[in-house]
């Protein structure tokens, strides 16, 4: 720091208090945005009875990527992981559950990493909402592309196997 | 690389920290090594071979090269996935709860080859369909291989006899007291005969034959209660895995106004 010009300084200065002044959480999706709703809330485009659930606003990021999702999102900002202390409290499920009683929603997605964590997540919300009478959707398991099949872990197999598709 | 820095272990993989963009550390518990943590350098890449071998609650094979501060995972071979813990709930919570407990009570560097057969024949267990009460059974034997084994047969303070109904289990005293001695227990909870029988029988027989006893639901929660209190003294603190298990049997009503 002490060699850069003192411009480039308080330009860097300036940006972390941008992101400190103007960054903030969608009121709606819990997405980081600096306008509330976020772009992805205010698209009237978007179905709004379609929603994908993800645990970090990064992962919508990859998934709009993707361009095959139209509907909009919740961010739960963290996954079940009792052994490091996060609960149901600790992450957005709360939030979810009202927009759901808004009675809107006709599908919720659980786009959480497959991890153990994530699939507990998955249920976790499955086992919330399903008093609702909402369709709980969870993407696909299996395997990645361009992977190797014999480096492949027994549990994505089976589940590789369990959603196989006629071609 | 040098051979002498290499190790293999068969190991329960206890959890995982995530640092750096792609790099997990996770802490493992092998029968001869005891519990320890090594790092997965790019273990969250989707092209990571190790990637799905290494979930927590996963038997594994490693290849460990020893480094400065932390040790490397090189490679990761799943022995047991124990499925059945990752598509149910419950279950998971249960076991997840197991992990807590081994990752608490033991320590590193050392090898506990009982404690690693009782951790590996609770999740067993549980994964074939046993009763959730055998962690009952495991609690007991973790913590007498620990050095916590609680005196069920006698009063735990002058080895007098117990009484015949409403026995107070002392955590402090170290399991059951007797009514002469409950003035210097230092506090405790009070168990049915039942329960008292059944801790007995928990703590004598083997996991799998605990998972054969008949156990109601209120029998399933005294018998909860009475042992996680004994473990909230000696940890000196609630597993934090312990309210999950409370928070996905309550799911539906949890979170209504």
């Amino acid at each position: 720091m002490l060699r850069v010009p003192e411009h480039e300084a308080a330009e860097l200065a300036s940006a972390i208090l941008d992101v400190k002044q103007k960054i903030r959480f969608c009121s709606i999706c819990l997405n980081i945005t600096e306008s509330d709703p976020c772009s992805f809330c205010r698209d009237e485009s978007r179905d709004a009875g379609l929603i994908c659930v993800v645990e970090q606003p990064l992962d919508i990021i990859a998934l709009d990527r993707a361009a095959a999702f139209k509907g909009r999102y919740h961010v739960l900002h963290g996954c079940l992981n009792p052994l490091e202390g996060l609960g149901p409290d600790q992450i957005h499920v709360r939030e979810l559950l009202t927009r759901v009683k808004e009675g809107q929603v006709r599908e919720v997605i659980m786009a959480t990493n497959p991890s153990l964590e994530g699939e507990a997540t998955a249920m976790y919300v499955q086992r919330l909402l399903s008093p609702l009478g909402v369709r709980v959707t969870r993407l696909a398991r299996g395997l990645p592309s361009g992977a190797d099949l014999e480096y492949i872990d027994d549990v994505t197999l089976a589940r590789a196997l369990e959603g196989r598709q006629d071609l | 690389m040098d051979r002498d820095r290499l190790y293999r272990a068969d190991a329960i993989v206890l959890r995982r920290r995530n640092i750096g963009d792609a790099d997990s550390i996770f802490t493992l518990f092998a029968a001869d090594r005891g519990r320890f943590d090594a790092v997965a350098r790019g273990v969250r890449k989707a092209r990571s071979k190790m990637r799905g071998h290494l979930e927590p609650l996963t038997r594994v094979r490693v290849l460990v090269a020893k480094g400065r501060s932390l040790d490397i995972l090189t490679q990761a071979e799943t022995l047991e996935a124990y499925r059945p813990l990752r598509d149910d709930l419950d279950l998971g919570a249960e076991a997840l709860y197991c992990a807590e407990l081994v990752d608490r009570f033991t320590v590193e560097a050392n090898g506990q080859h009982d404690v690693f057969d009782s951790f590996t024949r609770v999740l067993d267990a549980l994964a074939t369909g046993a009763p959730r009460h055998v962690v009952r059974s495991f609690e007991l034997a973790l913590m007498a291989l620990s050095g916590f084994d609680l005196q069920l047969g006698a009063c735990a303070h002058c080895g007098g006899s117990l009484p015949g109904e409403s026995i107070l289990l002392s955590a402090p005293a170290g399991g059951f007291v007797c009514m002469g001695c409950r003035g210097q227990s230092g506090g405790g909870r009070l168990v049915s005969r039942r329960c008292a029988a059944v801790l007995r029988f928990a703590r004598d027989a083997p996991i799998e034959t605990f998972g054969q006893v008949q156990v109601d639901e209120a029998l399933a929660r005294e018998l909860r209660a009475a042992l996680a209190d004994v473990i909230h003294h000696v940890l000196d603190r609630e597993p934090s895995s312990a309210q999950f298990i409370d928070d996905v049997r309550r799911a539906p009503a949890q979170l209504s106004p």
